[in-house]
């Protein structure tokens, strides 16, 4: 009675896929009703004394954007695992799905994120050498964790592309070895037209005579450096997280970076009078189009980062200014206050029950109670 | 001299052919003998013998003696056994000319005939006599080892007991010292003898304990295997199929994923090796195959990682999702909501760790 499940089936399990992939009406639907929420919970804390400029829905998205780009760096700089980059860069675009930056600036929420992503990508540090490394204060880091959480909804698995497009670039290399379907695929893929001019990858047709196995390996390592790289930035920088799959974010970075071999590559996956076949064509090609719709100059320039944070230290919520003194606050609040009140209770109850016992036939039954401990 | 007093007799050799038997003392027939072959001393028998034909006499008749000879020559050539025949009447029938044989040899009835018929079975069926022979001399064996094997288990009950019966004795002795040391040290009296008591009893039901797990063991020697019974009685019953064990179901291994197979590959098929530079130099470095890390499991779960979705059109099938999309949300955005509405600190997230 087992129940084979395909690789479709296999990702549809996942946490991406449940609770972080949207149609682009609903995502841009999330976030307007996110940001319609934080200019309304504004109107309370500034008054109406005087007139405030709201940061706009596309500047938070920006400043989200470059706060991604910033975490980018950072782990460049310090040379993690490209898992860390993506997951972190990921957390932040979730965080901030159904959070406004009016509440919580990305810049005192990245270190946190980025922290998190070490974690979970199991690239470990201690907090203090992480602290120190980011020259921060460990408070500052831990403050938002749990916020965090809670908006990642306790999801923490990203699914990435970068295994999945070393895998495309084995298969691909042992078809070019004619391993895969034998040697007439090997043909086929010997002939198949050289990416026209435009495309990412530096790979070049030699020009006369035709292409041997040689100049197929180097065009196929070719394609997958340049894939690579556009799935480092464009990839993490632009929506296509939330709205594509990792498989069809790969195949899109593939196509980019040659589009030929990308299309001979997927027929041999698929027949194509498949139902599903143009279908899957048309989102690859989509997400390949979004991918490329990035331009870096899009990204805020340290200037504008700075002009747009001038703006929202006007219009920032003021209760959340200072985190490391509320997480503090929560802290002492967790140990002492509550913690008086539950040894009262016990006390109290434990002598109830004694005085009970002392009785002859011992305490009198009870109806379990109807609202016990649920609520 | 009275012949009580003489050393024990040897009978005569026996002779081909049945011939007497007659008893001799050993000291005549080292007086005789001993310088090589010589006339019977008995007067009118001419024979020659030799004195290592001579033995030691078992029966106190030597015509009995002299009949189990011939017994017991006779049946080491006739060693057929019931299983050579087709019938039982064929074995009977087998069994009384052999009865008539040796009937004629003991009783010198035609001997010349019967002796002339005995030794030519004999050169006919050589082969056959010391196959049955060798397969007799098996199953003595086979009974050999069953009794000794019977014998160690009595063996191994009565030292068990034995040990029981000391163990018991010391306890009795303990509890003893243990009354006679509370009593010195002044403790109560009346408490000491209730323990005392109480003691006792459970030494009793120990006591009872053992004697019914004596039991069941003898229980268990009686329902024992019939194998095993036949070392004790003589009687070797034949035929008897051996009863074979019949071992448990081994357990099904677990299956930790409870029925779901991940065999079900639409895009990719895997295969034995990759030309890719990095699985060849993964496989072939030592630091990373010496804990046993194999480069199949990143080769499947690059490729499964690689095609895992590609059929997923996540903008529709999000819209058929998207109320129960909503519901989720709305326990999201509650927190935000909580903090619009200014009651940020009534919301307590306790420290899971």
């Amino acid at each position: 009675m087992t129940h084979a499940l395909s690789e479709d089936d296999i990702y549809r399990t996942s946490t991406q896929y449940r609770l972080w992939s949207f149609s682009p009406e609903s995502l841009s639907a999330l976030r307007k009703k996110t940001h319609d929420l934080a200019l309304e919970r504004a109107q309370r804390y500034t008054g109406n004394d005087e007139p405030v400029e709201f940061l706009t829905q596309e500047e938070e998205l920006r400043l989200v954007q470059r706060y991604c780009g910033q975490i980018r760096t950072t782990s460049d700089h310090f040379k993690w695992p490209v898992n860390v980059k993506a997951t972190a860069v990921q957390y932040l675009t979730r965080f901030y799905l159904t959070n406004s930056t009016l509440t919580y600036p990305p810049k005192e929420i990245y270190k946190t994120v980025l922290f998190l992503a070490c974690k979970t990508e199991a690239t470990h540090m201690t907090l203090s050498e992480y602290a120190r490394r980011i020259s921060t204060e460990a408070e500052v880091v831990l403050a938002p964790e749990y916020k965090v959480m809670q908006a990642l909804r306790f999801t923490l698995d990203v699914r990435q592309p970068f295994r999945g497009l070393k895998g495309a670039l084995m298969e691909l290399l042992n078809l070019a070895e004619g391993m895969v379907g034998g040697e007439e695929l090997q043909a086929q893929m010997l002939d198949v037209p050289p990416p026209p001019q435009g495309t990412k990858t530096q790979w070049k047709h030699p020009g006369a005579g035709k292409v041997g196995a040689e100049q197929l390996h180097d065009r196929i390592q070719a394609a997958y450096s340049a894939a690579r790289n556009l799935l480092d930035a464009p990839a993490l920088l632009t929506d296509v997280y939330l709205l594509y799959t990792p498989s069809q974010i790969l195949l899109a970075a593939l196509h980019l970076a040659d589009e030929p071999l990308t299309s001979f590559y997927l027929s041999t996956k698929l027949p194509t009078s498949s139902l599903t076949w143009p279908k899957i064509l048309a989102t690859v090609s989509a997400c390949a189009d979004m991918l490329a719709s990035f331009s870096p100059p899009q990204v805020l320039t340290k200037d504008e980062r700075n002009a747009l944070e001038g703006k929202l230290e006007r219009c920032r919520d003021p209760s959340t200014r200072d985190l490391v003194q509320a997480f503090a606050a929560m802290r002492q609040d967790g140990s002492g206050e509550e913690g008086e009140g539950v040894r009262k209770r016990r006390k109290l109850e434990r002598e109830k029950s004694q005085k009970e016992g002392e009785d002859l036939f011992g305490p009198s039954l009870q109806r379990p109670k109807a609202n016990g401990a649920g609520g | 001299m009275s012949r009580l007093a003489q050393p024990k007799p040897i009978p005569l050799p026996k002779r081909s052919g049945g011939g007497d038997a007659q008893d001799v003392c050993e000291s005549c027939v080292d007086r005789i003998f001993s310088h090589g072959p010589s006339q019977c001393p008995i007067p009118g028998c001419r024979k020659t013998l030799r004195k290592h034909r001579f033995r030691e006499q078992t029966f106190e008749d030597i015509q009995v003696e002299r009949e189990v000879d011939i017994r017991k020559r006779v049946a080491a050539v006739f060693n057929r056994r019931e299983d050579d025949f087709e019938s039982l009447r064929d074995y009977n029938d087998y069994l009384n000319e052999v009865e008539d044989i040796t009937f004629n040899l003991i009783n010198n009835i035609d001997l010349e005939d019967t002796q002339k018929k005995f030794d030519k079975y004999q050169a006919a069926h050589e082969e056959e006599i010391m196959e049955n022979a060798s397969l007799a001399e098996k199953e003595r064996m086979q009974f050999a080892a069953g009794q000794k094997a019977e014998r160690e288990q009595a063996k191994q009950r009565r030292d068990a007991a034995r040990r029981e019966e000391a163990e018991e004795k010391r306890e009795v002795l303990e509890g003893k010292k243990d009354v006679l040391n509370r009593l010195a040290s002044g403790q109560d009296a009346e408490s000491v003898a209730q323990e005392g008591q109480k003691v006792q009893l459970k030494k009793r039901m120990d006591r009872a304990a053992a004697a019914e797990r004596q039991r069941q063991l003898q229980q268990q020697t009686a329902s024992a295997p019939s194998g095993a019974r036949n070392g004790s009685s003589n009687l070797v019953i034949k035929g008897l199929k051996a009863k074979t064990k019949k071992t448990a179901e081994p357990e099904a291994p677990i299956d930790p994923f409870g029925g779901l197979s991940f065999e079900g590959r639409k895009y990719y098929s895997l295969q034995d090796d990759y030309v890719w530079v990095g699985v060849q130099e993964t496989k072939t470095d030592a630091l990373i195959g010496a804990g046993g890390y194999d480069v199949s499991s990143f080769t499947s779960r690059a490729l499964c990682e690689a095609f895992a979705g590609l059929g997923v059109f996540v903008g529709e099938e999000m819209e058929g999702r998207e109320r129960r999309e909503e519901d989720g949300n709305k326990v999201v955005t509650k927190g935000a909501e909580l903090v619009a509405q200014g009651r940020e600190k009534k919301v307590k997230i306790e420290d899971p760790f």
